[in-house]
């Protein structure tokens, strides 16, 4: 008993790693099995980053779709970043935090945009923010949003995509 | 114009590489850099304070002393002090202190089993570690241990080192942002201070033990300290040895055999009793 309060700091950080490591991993790799799930599912939703839709002459409808998304890391990121901030180089640990958080925000936009009907979402913009606190103590914490114009109609043409 | 989106390639936008080895490696390296670091300020720090002139150091200490001397004593306390400041003298005239160097024994009336060695020769000696002793030698042994880190300068040079360390991790520490990775680093910092430390309880052990034979012509009370401690800390075998600050009592008997050994000292001899004064501070708190 005394052995655990005299290294209590210690054993908490041992708890919050492994606590961090294993549940941080397992949710990662759910969420990265529904991201590949859900793509397939929306693929005849198409994004584009163009500023104009193929048929700009074409009067149509148009609606903002929007996706975001709040991520946060998990404590054993944390502590691996906090290290690399030391030395530099990859961050290997927040990429794929960061990955995932982009294709949440892009699948929710398409989401948004199969609600109205469209399925083709051009001028798509991503923007992310620091949600986390400050420098020192908060968690890192991102805000993701996916943006875009959608089309409520297709445009009449043999390259667009087909209909689902 | 053909439109198409393709599912995202799987291999550009991040690592595939197994997180636990990035983690690996960046722990192993910056653990061994920190330390290695605070290794190296920590040793010329130490060694600086070390050279510190005494009356400095006295100068700077005032303040211990005038709490220790200020504080209230009854008539049993204050002979005890005389007792232990006799005894203190006749071990420190054995222990060639430097030019210049005093030491100041104090008593204390609390129950805690512990004696110690501050800055400017202060030297505090708790009623409940006097309470668990059986003679004037083991006594005597504590006394000198810790005469002998004041000799060493060992005070002084664990305040220079603990607080250069101290500076140097938490410029480490908050370089890292994020203040999480700091704890282990400030681990790996302080791990060199409690090898410092354990080698100055090694050294002060080697001059107490000199003073021991010199004063008695054994070193029995040594043994018998050391006995004592390892009954007190049964629970010792439980302790991360790399931990603490003072090394295992075992590994002290073993080189209290070794030293006694090498330079000739009886290891056996007729122990004497504790001076009246300590004595009644025993039978007055047995139970402690």
């Amino acid at each position: 008993m005394d052995l655990i309060l005299e290294y209590f700091d210690f054993l908490l950080f041992l708890v919050l790693l492994a606590l961090g490591y294993f549940v941080g991993r397992m949710n990662e790799q759910r969420h990265y099995l529904s991201i590949r799930r859900r793509e397939r599912q929306l693929a005849n939703v198409l994004a584009f980053a163009a500023r104009f839709p193929p048929d700009p002459h074409t009067p149509r409808e148009c609606v903002l779709v929007t996706g975001s998304v709040v991520v946060s890391s998990d404590y054993f990121k944390q502590f691996v970043t906090g290290l690399r901030t030391l030395i530099g180089g990859r961050m290997r640990a927040y990429e794929s935090l960061l990955d995932r958080a982009r294709r949440e925000a892009m699948l929710r936009m398409k989401a948004d945009a199969s609600r109205h009907g469209c399925r083709l979402i051009f001028n798509v913009k991503v923007e992310s923010t620091n949600v986390g606190g400050g420098m020192r103590g908060g968690t890192a914490a991102m805000e993701v949003l996916a943006y875009g114009t959608a089309l409520k109609s297709l445009p009449d043409r043999s390259e667009a995509p087909r209909a689902a | 114009m053909r439109l198409e989106n393709r599912l995202p390639d799987e291999t550009v936008n991040y690592s595939i590489e197994h997180p636990l080895k990035e983690f690996a490696w960046l722990l192993a390296g910056v653990t061994a850099v920190v330390a290695a670091v605070a290794a190296s300020v920590g040793y010329f720090a130490g060694e600086i304070a070390a050279r510190v002139p005494f009356r400095v150091e006295k100068d700077y200490a005032a303040g211990i002393t005038r709490h220790w001397e200020e504080q209230k004593r009854t008539s049993e306390a204050e002979e005890a002090r005389r007792a232990l400041r006799a005894l203190a003298a006749k071990l420190a005239a054995a222990m060639d202190l430097p030019a210049g160097m005093d030491v100041t024994v104090h008593y204390s009336d609390e129950a805690v089993v512990n004696a110690m060695a501050t800055l400017g020769g202060n030297v505090v000696f708790f009623r409940g570690l006097i309470a668990r002793l059986e003679s004037e030698d083991a006594l005597a042994m504590v006394l000198a241990h810790e005469i002998a880190h004041a000799k060493l300068r060992h005070p002084a040079a664990s305040l220079g080192r603990g607080v250069a360390v101290g500076v140097t991790l938490s410029l480490v520490s908050s370089s890292m942002g994020r203040g999480l990775a700091g704890d282990p680093v400030q681990v790996a910092g302080v791990l060199p201070l409690l090898k410092y430390g354990r080698d100055q309880e090694r050294a002060a052990d080697e001059e107490a033990l000199r003073a021991l034979a010199a004063v008695y012509g054994h070193v029995a009370g040594a043994r018998e300290l050391f006995a004592l401690f390892a009954k007190i800390g049964r629970d010792e075998a439980l302790q991360i040895g790399l931990l603490h600050t003072h090394p295992f009592t075992s590994e002290r008997l073993a080189r209290v055999d070794e030293l006694a050994r090498e330079r000739g000292w009886a290891l056996e001899g007729r122990v004497r009793e504790l001076p009246p004064a300590l004595a009644r501070l025993k039978r007055a708190a047995p139970a402690e």
